[in-house]
């Protein structure tokens, strides 16, 4: 029931659902609809639990709206209201589209989350399908390590964002386009829009003082297009145009900005200038001033279209470097010099960029950590393998004498003897013991048990081995018992010790046994278990003799 | 199949120990170097029959020296062409050739030989680093696009010379590096040091339970190469024991004490290192200390 403490943000009247009359609420949290005559709500669904809501559409007699929950059911209310139903139906699309999305975000993220952790990971999707499915371990509990510190750290991802920047090209992405009779369509996005205020900011200003007292936006747009401002040639027209005023501030801008200069005192842009005479003409000594009266009409518009050129990508730099600062129409912030009147602050720049072109950090000496010698009294231990002392077999010399005296006399006539150097007796012997299970061959018989067992049982072994992994896991971590929390974890986490013994562990058993297949296969799995029971056992006797 | 490029070349490591070989002469007979190298050379045969392509090289290795029976040092004049003589039986002039070679240096070998002082134990280490440098030279000298495989088969007779234990691993990781194999054919007594080149370059080692039937023992185990072998029912890989052995007494461990300074083993702690001399501190036990009793004065 609906407790009076909730905000009812619309009720709409003769809303079926189901076939049934009723009248449908919006409240601050949820939805819900009651029957008509009715106290209770039959129908209540929290904003959060619902993924999306859809219309009937406009042509259809019936007018519906339907609220899909992310668990895959959805609710349908025919608003049967004649004359008002589209407008009640549009009231409540309004308000749920509003409404939507403020829940969304919250439940969302962590399913996502969980989604996509299970998707990368087949092996953490396998063990989920076998503890939590198979209602070994309750899902709070497997993703109870897991998500860790997704919910701490959420407000932290979102401000790590970064910043998208600004094209420096937004300007000529609006390419008009010819309208047939004599004008221009400018398609203008949200985007290019966001650009152009964040570039120029006296262009922001003039909008938030025209729109929408003095002009609508298209108006304001069409204004601006159609300034000189916008375009190349910056003849100050008459005072009619508001933008006058933002082509005067950025004239100040400008200028204020050379007065500036750059911040790295060894570089110097004065000595950049254009010293020709004409193309191929090679240089002129430089004029000593170059003021505006001097220059021929050809120069001085050329000489205006660099200033707009420069000036655009000065601004769009600075929008980037700005941030989300709002101060208005300060163009001069984009460099943050303040610094650069005092000369005090001169030397150490100029000392910092010095170093910095004549030091490299590769060349410098190596200050690596400081090492003891190493001081052997006896290497010669490490020449000795690890062939232990044996007592060596004594030859006196004369019976060393006596034996190279054989061989060498042997050897004197040495003739091969290639026809006899073999008997079939010894080779049928030698052959003999080469086969399988003769004398060399008796190790080797056997195969591994990788050959013998299946590899459907070696999969389903495998996932047995991580499952009861995960689990002794959890088990083990309890200890040291400190808290009466790890006391009940520790309960439960014997408990399903044992049912996945029972529900999982027994029954790949007698799948084995009735295989006629090697019954050690989980003896393993069982002393762990083992090893499992005997300590909470130990720590059940140890905890009711402390308690006596 | 191998293919028609690749070279496989497979040098022969005899230990020709005169004072082992003179002993076992001496206890069986029927058994002798003779008969030895006999083996060895139908061996060196049928590795250069099996292919075109197949290179050879044998080592004997004695107490003073290892020395090449072939193939022959060439002494410059280009006299090989005195060898071209054919044996007269039909044999592959190849064969015949390598075989005159073998024995006339192994004759002359064994005339020259003096066992000088107390060094009695074959050369083997070294006979090994010869291999690997002559491998090395082959495999230098090849042309462009062509393969070559490598191993390395020791016979041996005598023991193991402790003595040679850095110089052997050495050689064996050398090789494990290049890829060359070490097969060994061991007579009469097991030697660690080949077990574990064996186990560390994946080749085949084979204590021989009879010395007479040596040649097919060699023939049916070590001829195949190493693509062939993984086909084949052969002898598995005996257990290699790789246990430590202590620095004080040469026992082998299996749990022991490293200092960690100079890596060097114990088997019973000490708290200073009699290598490095490095001391350690390790915190004992409080001791609880007894009440004094007050010895009564009668």
């Amino acid at each position: 029931m609906a407790s009076l403490s909730e905000e009812v943000l619309l009720v709409l009247k003769k809303v079926r659902q189901k076939k049934q009359d009723g009248t449908l609420y919006l409240m601050a949290e949820r939805i819900a609809w009651g029957p008509e005559g009715k106290d209770r709500f039959t129908v209540s669904h929290l904003y959060a639990d619902i993924r999306c809501q859809k219309i009937s559409p406009d042509g259809k007699a019936k007018v519906q709206l339907q609220l899909v929950l992310h668990s895959g059911e959805s609710t349908t209310f025919h608003f049967s209201n004649d004359s008002t139903a589209r407008k009640d139906r549009e009231a409540a699309k309004e308000l749920l589209q509003q409404l939507l999305p403020k829940f969304k975000k919250k439940a969302n993220k962590e399913l996502e989350e969980k989604n996509r952790m299970l998707q990368e990971d087949p092996v953490l999707f396998q063990l989920y399908k076998d503890l939590v499915v198979s209602q070994v371990i309750s899902a709070e509990e497997f993703w109870a390590n897991r998500l860790g510190g997704l919910n701490n750290t959420d407000p932290a991802v979102c401000n790590s964002k970064q910043e998208v920047g600004i094209s420096g090209a937004f300007l000529a992405d609006i390419r008009p386009q010819t309208d047939g009779c004599n004008g221009l369509r400018y398609n203008l996005t949200a985007d290019i829009i966001e650009s152009i205020f964040r570039t120029y900011p006296a262009v922001k200003q003039k909008y938030c003082e025209n729109v929408p007292h003095n002009l609508t936006e298209k108006e304001f747009w069409t204004r601006f297009f159609q300034s000189q401002y916008f375009h190349r040639d910056r003849i100050n027209t008459g005072t009619q145009d508001i933008f006058t005023e933002c082509a005067k501030q950025d004239e100040k801008g400008l200028k204020s900005m050379v007065v500036q200069g750059v911040k790295n005192p060894l570089v110097d842009l004065q000595s950049l200038e254009d010293k020709s005479l004409d193309e191929g003409y090679g240089f002129s000594t430089p004029l000593p001033s170059t003021s505006n009266c001097n220059r021929s009409v050809k120069e001085s518009s050329n000489y205006a279209i660099i200033k707009r050129f420069n000036h655009h990508s000065a601004m769009v730099l600075a929008a980037g470097s700005r941030k989300g600062e709002t101060d208005q129409g300060s163009e001069t912030s984009s460099t943050d010099g303040n610094s650069r009147d005092s000369d005090l602050f001169q030397p150490p720049i100029k000392k910092v960029k010095l170093q910095e072109a004549i030091e490299y950090e590769d060349l410098q000496r190596e200050d690596g950590p400081k090492t003891v010698a190493l001081n052997l009294k006896k290497s010669d231990r490490y020449a000795h393998g690890p062939v232990p002392l044996q007592s060596q077999k004594y030859t006196t010399s004369q019976d060393i004498i006596n034996s190279v005296n054989h061989v060498r006399h042997e050897m004197t006539n040495y003739t091969p003897n290639l026809t006899q150097v073999l008997t079939s007796a010894a080779a049928t012997t030698a052959i003999a013991a080469l086969s399988p299970g003769g004398v060399l061959m008796q190790t080797g018989v056997h195969q591994t048990i990788n050959q013998m067992v299946p590899s459907d049982f070696q999969g389903e072994l495998k996932h047995l081995y991580s499952a009861a992994g995960e689990l002794l896991r959890h088990f083990w971590s309890c200890f040291p018992v400190n808290s009466p929390f790890l006391e009940d974890k520790l309960t439960k986490m014997k408990s399903n010790l044992e049912r996945f013994q029972t529900t999982k562990l027994c029954p790949f058993q007698d799948k084995i046994q009735r295989q006629y297949l090697n019954k050690n296969l989980t003896a393993h799995l069982e002393q762990m278990l083992q090893a499992a029971y005997s300590k909470f056992h130990i720590w059940q006797t140890r905890r009711m003799m402390r308690k006596t | 199949m191998a293919s028609e490029d690749e070279i496989s070349l497979l040098v022969i490591v005899v230990d020709v120990n005169p004072i082992w070989w003179g002993q076992q002469a001496q206890r069986e007979p029927q058994f002798t170097l003779s008969k030895c190298i006999d083996a060895v050379m139908v061996m060196a045969n049928s590795h250069v029959a099996m292919s075109r392509t197949n290179k050879l090289a044998v080592i004997a290795s004695h107490c003073q020296d290892s020395h090449f029976l072939y193939p022959r040092r060439s002494h410059g004049n280009g006299d090989n062409g005195d060898d071209a003589s054919s044996s007269g039986d039909g044999k592959y002039e190849l064969l015949s050739v390598a075989n005159n070679i073998m024995a006339e240096e192994i004759r002359n070998l064994m005339s020259k030989i003096e066992v000088k002082g107390n060094s009695t134990d074959t050369l083997l280490a070294g006979s090994l680093a010869k291999a690997l440098c002559y491998i090395n030279r082959v495999s230098k000298e090849r042309e462009a696009g062509q393969d070559i495989k490598s191993r390395i088969l020791v016979i041996k007779a005598a023991d193991d010379c402790s003595q040679q234990y850095m110089h052997f691993m050495n050689v064996i990781f050398a090789a494990q590096k290049q890829n060359i194999l070490i097969d060994a054919c061991v007579l009469e007594s097991d030697s660690g040091l080949l077990q574990q080149a064996c186990d560390i370059t994946g080749g085949l080692y084979l204590k021989i339970p009879q010395k007479v039937a040596i040649a097919q023992y060699l023939l049916w185990v070590f001829l195949p190469d190493a693509e062939q072998r993984s086909q084949l029912m052969l002898p598995p890989p005996a257990h290699v024991d790789y246990r430590a052995a202590c620095f004080c007494h040469r026992n082998l461990i299996e749990i022991g004490y490293v200092c960690s300074v100079c890596l060097s083993i114990f088997c019973n702690f000490s708290p200073i290192c009699t290598t490095c001399e490095t001391a350690f501190k390790i915190q004992l036990p409080q001791m609880v200390k007894g009440k004094k009793k007050k010895l009564k004065v009668s």
